[in-house]
């Protein structure tokens, strides 16, 4: 047989089945791997927002509002989205949940961040904290929104919108206040702009 | 001012090489001399340019329409060796000078897993074609970067009393140990 | 075909020390350094890349004497990235914390040049039986190294192993060790402490 023609024989057999054992294999994993991304976005919700029954989604703009609601209540129990912005070392990604009115905070989670380990990276989890290692994103809970939420060092908060730096890692600690300031105004007029149109719709 | 930032991220303060640790082979293999470390850097530069646009061209105009982003992997790294290769005839044909000085390094970079890594980390980023584009000249250049920066340094350590065990592979690791302690002086460029 | 006298326990015991694809080879230097920031992370690495090291190596010496030289390159590269592929959707599947700690390193297999190395030095000039040994041997050979490192990054910059604490709070861990520097120093170290004692056993 002729070199040329072996040649394509040889590849195209090899594309075929590599092709065909990939997309087998794609058929047993896509469901698993799209499950797993669920139940992450489920409990990331499930942590920041108080108790619901069921949330909706909402799409507006680039951005998702998940929105908890209670069964046979009309007012929703909380409303929560994605947040993103730079920290000290790349993007940093939270879930940030919110009472309707946009201005208490009901709990914040970071999804991703590549924080230096050992120091920023405690925005996520802090394992030198024993007794308590999810401290840093558990203050924000029923802190207030308006005008800012501020950042206070090496003391206790002492106003509602403010929460502790972690010591050694002021900027990481900044960066997620300050992400959580610029896109909870953004968030809100989206919400409130999408609110109002679907409200005239209705009306 | 996005995309500054992006392009100050990749080629520095996440530098491909001494944060990320891809394109090391090279990094230990072409960083004796700094002419031939520019020379390399610029061919992996070209390269990276190209085949970041290239590769998100694929995956979004192909794989994801199709709904076939199984085949990322076969298809980045079929895509690089051909964009290799191609980039290879095209200097060789359009300057002789030029393929002198980058021809040579050209067959190396197939197997340079920062053009990989970069096709990589730009689709599970989610960047856009421009993003993609910025990217790829950012990490480009900061491969170049950390490349001169070891050669220079190479070149003054063979004048140097490194311990016999050490010469070669393992003092190069230790002063990149040292190079990425340095960059990290970087982080917080992009924070505010 | 079988140009060498080598013993079948010789063909995988090579890969472990004497022709270590890290310390003598210093191939498949980025995964090494990327990510054996913890013990875990590095067993997973490894176990993933000597599963596409051995099933490559087998598929590849199967069909040695049909795949034409001139495209022998192209094909293994489709085999290889066929392989991560599956290794890399299992992980993402059944062990998703993992493959996300793990990241794009795994699909980065794909260019880890010891195994396009192996296919092309070994597999493609031998039966199976000795690739399979010389696979395995070099994958062992590999995931000592990374679990060398992953561990003594760990317990350095940790305080732990697997995990689980080991160290007491008297000791203030290295954070240096966990980050990208402490990778490059300590494989520098080892690669130094490797040279050193085949010196001394008359290996150069």
């Amino acid at each position: 047989m002729n070199t040329s023609v072996r040649m394509i024989i040889v590849l195209t057999v090899i594309a075929v089945l590599a092709g065909g054992i990939l997309s087998t294999w794609d058929g047993i994993t896509r469901p698993k791997i799209a499950q797993h991304r669920l139940e992450e976005l489920k409990a990331a919700i499930a942590e920041v927002l108080p108790a619901y029954d069921y949330y909706d989604q909402v799409e507006a703009g680039e951005t998702t509002f998940y929105i908890g609601r209670r069964n046979n209540v009309e007012a929703p129990v909380g409303i929560a989205f994605k947040a993103e912005g730079s920290g000290f070392q790349g993007k940093i990604t939270m879930m940030v949940g919110l009472k309707p009115d946009f201005e208490t905070l009901t709990g914040i989670k970071v999804l991703e961040q590549i924080e230096t380990p050992g120091l920023g990276n405690k925005i996520s989890v802090d394992p030198s904290n024993k007794e308590n290692p999810y401290w840093f994103a558990e203050q924000f809970r029923g802190v207030q929104t308006a005008p800012e939420i501020t950042v206070v060092k090496n003391r206790k908060p002492t106003k509602n919108t403010e929460i502790e730096a972690i010591s050694g890692a002021t900027i990481s600690s900044r960066a997620v206040v300050r992400i959580l300031n610029e896109t909870i105004r953004k968030a809100k007029q989206l919400y409130l702009i999408n609110r109002n149109r679907d409200g005239n719709r209705n009306g | 001012m996005k995309l500054m930032l992006l392009f100050l991220s990749a080629a520095i303060v996440n530098n491909f090489v001494l944060s990320y640790f891809l394109g090391i082979c090279p990094f230990v293999g072409v960083s004796k001399r700094v002419s031939s470390a520019l020379s390399m850097g610029l061919a992996v530069t070209f390269v990276m340019t190209i085949s970041a646009t290239v590769t998100w061209l694929i995956y979004n105009l192909i794989l994801v329409p199709y709904n076939v982003e199984i085949l990322e992997y076969v298809a980045f790294i079929l895509v690089i060796a051909s964009l290799v290769q191609l980039v290879e005839m095209f200097i060789r044909k359009v300057s002789k000078p030029l393929y002198d000085t980058m021809g040579i390094y050209l067959p190396l970079i197939t197997t340079n897993c920062a053009i990989l890594g970069l096709a990589l980390f730009a689709v599970l980023r989610e960047y856009s074609f421009i993003e993609s584009l910025v990217f790829g000249i950012g990490a480009g250049v900061g491969f170049t970067l950390a490349l001169v920066i070891m050669a220079g340094i190479r070149e003054e350590l063979e004048l140097s009393p490194v311990p016999k065990h050490f010469q070669g592979a393992g003092i190069t690791m230790i002063v990149a140990g040292s190079l990425a302690l340095a960059f990290m002086g970087f982080a917080g460029l992009i924070a505010n | 075909m079988a140009k060498k006298n080598v013993s079948l326990s010789a063909e995988f015991l090579k890969g472990i020390w004497n022709e270590n694809p890290i310390l003598r080879s210093l191939l498949g230097l980025c995964p090494t350094l990327a990510v054996t920031n913890s013990a875990i992370n590095g067993l997973a690495m490894g176990l993933a890349t000597i599963f596409v090291l051995v099933s490559s190596s087998i598929l590849i010496s199967l069909f040695r004497k049909r795949i034409p030289h001139q495209v022998r390159i192209a094909s293994y590269v489709v085999v290889i990235a066929t392989f991560v592929t599956l290794a890399d959707r299992y992980m993402a599947a059944y062990y998703p914390v993992i493959s996300k700690a793990l990241g794009p390193y795994v699909p980065l297999i794909v260019v880890n040049c010891i195994i396009l190395g192996r296919q092309e030095a070994f597999s493609s000039k031998n039966g199976v039986g000795r690739s399979i040994l010389d696979a395995l041997g070099m994958g062992t050979g590999f995931i000592m190294v990374l679990l060398v490192l992953g561990s003594v990054r760990e317990i350095l910059g940790s305080a732990s192993l697997f995990n689980f604490t080991i160290l007491g709070d008297w000791f203030h861990p290295w954070m240096i060790m966990i980050l990208p520097p402490g990778a490059f120093l300590t494989l520098g170290l080892l690669i130094g402490l490797a040279n050193w004692y085949n010196e001394k056993r008359g290996i150069v």
